[in-house]
């Protein structure tokens, strides 16, 4: 079935895509050793190879800057915000999925809507109600509109939840589980496989929003990450030292937990993808 | 109220995704529409206009020509696209679906940039192109060629597809999954059945798999439609508040931040005195651009539920 990979039109593609495979892996390396050079070493010497590394650059962003604050403000938003839709969109995909009603298609429509509504569009009403909330400058904002953006979530898991077989749900009532029982510790769990691909998609997501932090987190203790990094990268040369150092900083756990759970997470946004 | 509930145990479901969803997402698609009918710059006096922010967007000179610069900028994105983007994306799919040799390697490493946050890929492509200390300048210079060695980003005209090049770069990754899961799903019995009656590698991505894998695509088009008229942060981070020299990488959703939150506002005067009215205009017409091609999705996407 797969000899024909053989043919010369496959190998080359072949060749261009491990070529860029390779292009990645030296950007990688490349940043992470300038990373580790001073600044008038790589201005004067730039592609040279340097006789006087030093781990100086990393310990400006982590003691000087405090680099650990703004990674946790970034994931905190993540956890946050994650942990919200997934509450909000399980729930609503199980009362939509679940139960008969009336209106139900209705509702159905209300929350597929949203898909038409990116949050850019209405930041300016958003950000006046979280200014009379006096939520400005505060995680809560950005968790509460990233948590709210539920539409794919519900769109998928509603599905999942109508086509479970009811029986599961009757054997959990007649056991004497209350409805809010029986979603927690029976429906939801059996969800888990959809909850996660779904939660990997929207963490992808989250974790680079650029815009909607920017217009809400304007003290610099409550920024996040890409905006600190913009700080060093906004003038090239100034603060190159410090920009390869938060670069690495920033990027390379992230893609060592990526590159640990790669076969979940690809699988994940394939299935995720697949339904959507 | 008890009884009600005890009825009818869906609404406890339901109430608190309602009211969050209701609230910053729906809620403000009316707000905006309504602000839009208002002089407004959020501190001092609303008065009621009417119309007359929209009369004045696509009047005035120098909105309208920020305004089609933008617009041409986004549809220029999309076209990169359609025409591009979403053909190798396919390609590579396709490669990583029939198990080339490497092929887990290769998804992985196509796919990471997706972790790399904006500001981060645009500092890599600066020290790939700076004219000083770029990396392609330097091998131009090194290999005698010093004439092709330029600016490359200052060079207005190539902005918007270096800007594109790193979008791509960092983006391709996500399309190409979910087309390899939709390639997954198709029934292996059709592709054995073509490859037996002695269709090529590329005939049976063509005659088999594309048909089978449409809605993915046309899905993917739409999400790529969205994008390239909300798309922010690759600008403002290239660009600044402007989108470069000339507007040159200037979208629409940058436009829109421009007029409704720019601090240094350039345009001064009677916008900056009206920023919320003229920045919830911006907001509504982009929402019928998008509006228009979406509703084609969400009816496609409820059509595919009654099917099942």
């Amino acid at each position: 079935m797969h000899k024909d990979l053989r043919s010369p039109s496959a190998r080359i593609i072949r060749c261009i895509m491990l070529l860029f495979t390779g292009f990645n892996i030296a950007i990688l390396i490349y940043m992470f050793y300038n990373s580790l050079r001073p600044r008038t070493d790589f201005l004067t010497n730039t592609f040279g190879l340097s006789v006087n590394l030093t781990i100086d650059n990393f310990i400006k962003i982590v003691v000087k800057d405090g680099f650990f604050r703004y990674f946790l403000n970034s994931f905190l938003i993540l956890a946050g915000a994650l942990i919200l839709s997934i509450l909000l969109s399980s729930t609503v995909a199980y009362g939509l999925g679940h139960y008969k009603f009336r209106f139900k298609r209705f509702w159905k429509t209300y929350f597929l809507v949203g898909l038409m509504f990116p949050i850019q569009l209405s930041i300016v009403p958003v950000f006046l109600i979280t200014k009379q909330l006096n939520l400005i400058n505060t995680f809560t904002s950005v968790i509460l509109i990233f948590g709210s953006s539920i539409s794919m979530a519900v769109f998928l898991l509603t599905n999942f939840f109508a086509n479970l077989p009811h029986e599961i749900y009757e054997a959990a009532v007649i056991d004497g589980a209350g409805e809010f029982r029986t979603f927690a510790q029976i429906m939801f769990p059996l969800a888990s496989p959809v909850v996660f691909s779904m939660s990997i998609l929207t963490a992808v997501n989250i974790w680079n929003q650029f815009f909607v932090p920017l217009i809400f987190l304007q003290s610099d203790s409550k920024k996040t990450l890409p905006l600190l990094v913009m700080k060093y990268t906004k003038k090239l040369l100034m603060t190159i030292d410090s920009a390869f150092a938060v670069s690495i900083l920033a990027t390379v756990p992230i893609l060592i937990l990526f590159i640990i759970f790669s076969s979940e997470i690809l699988k994940g946004i394939a299935e995720g993808g697949v339904k959507g | 109220m008890i009884t009600f509930i005890k009825r009818r145990p869906y609404v406890l479901f339901l109430v608190p995704g309602i009211i969050l969803y209701t609230a910053l997402i729906i809620y403000p698609i009316f707000s905006a529409m309504q602000l839009s009918l208002y002089e407004w710059n959020g501190i001092g006096p609303k008065t009621f206009v009417w119309i007359r922010n929209y009369v004045e967007l696509f009047t005035d000179d120098f909105l309208m020509s920020q305004f089609t610069n933008a617009l041409g900028n986004s549809l220029k994105l999309f076209a990169l696209t359609v025409f591009i983007q979403t053909p190798l994306q396919i390609i590579l799919a396709y490669m990583v679906y029939s198990k080339m040799k490497n092929h887990r390697l290769a998804q992985v490493t196509i796919f990471a940039p997706q972790f790399i946050s904006t500001p981060i890929i645009v500092f890599i492509f600066r020290l790939l192109l700076d004219d000083n200390v770029g990396v392609v300048n330097n091998l131009f210079r090194m290999i005698g060629l010093d004439a092709f060695a330029k600016p490359w980003l200052g060079v207005p005209e190539l902005g918007i597809f270096f800007m594109y090049l790193m979008i791509t770069w960092g983006g391709i990754g996500v399309g190409m999954t979910f087309l390899i899961g939709a390639m997954n799903m198709v029934s292996v019995d059709g592709l054995e059945a073509a490859y037996i009656e002695g269709a090529g590698f590329w005939t049976r991505l063509m005659k088999v798999i594309l048909p089978q894998i449409r809605a993915t695509i046309i899905n993917l088009i739409l999400i790529a439609y969205i994008y390239a008229m909300t798309m922010f942060d690759f600008s403002y981070v290239l660009g600044g508040n402007t989108g470069g020299v000339g507007g040159s990488i200037d979208v629409m959703a940058l436009f829109f931040y421009r007029i409704a939150f720019g601090d240094s506002n350039p345009v001064g005067g009677k916008i900056s005195s009206n920023s919320i009215g003229m920045g919830t205009t911006i907001a509504c017409v982009l929402f019928v651009l998008i509006f228009a091609i979406s509703l084609t999705q969400i009816l496609y996407m409820s059509k595919g539920e009654e099917d099942r």
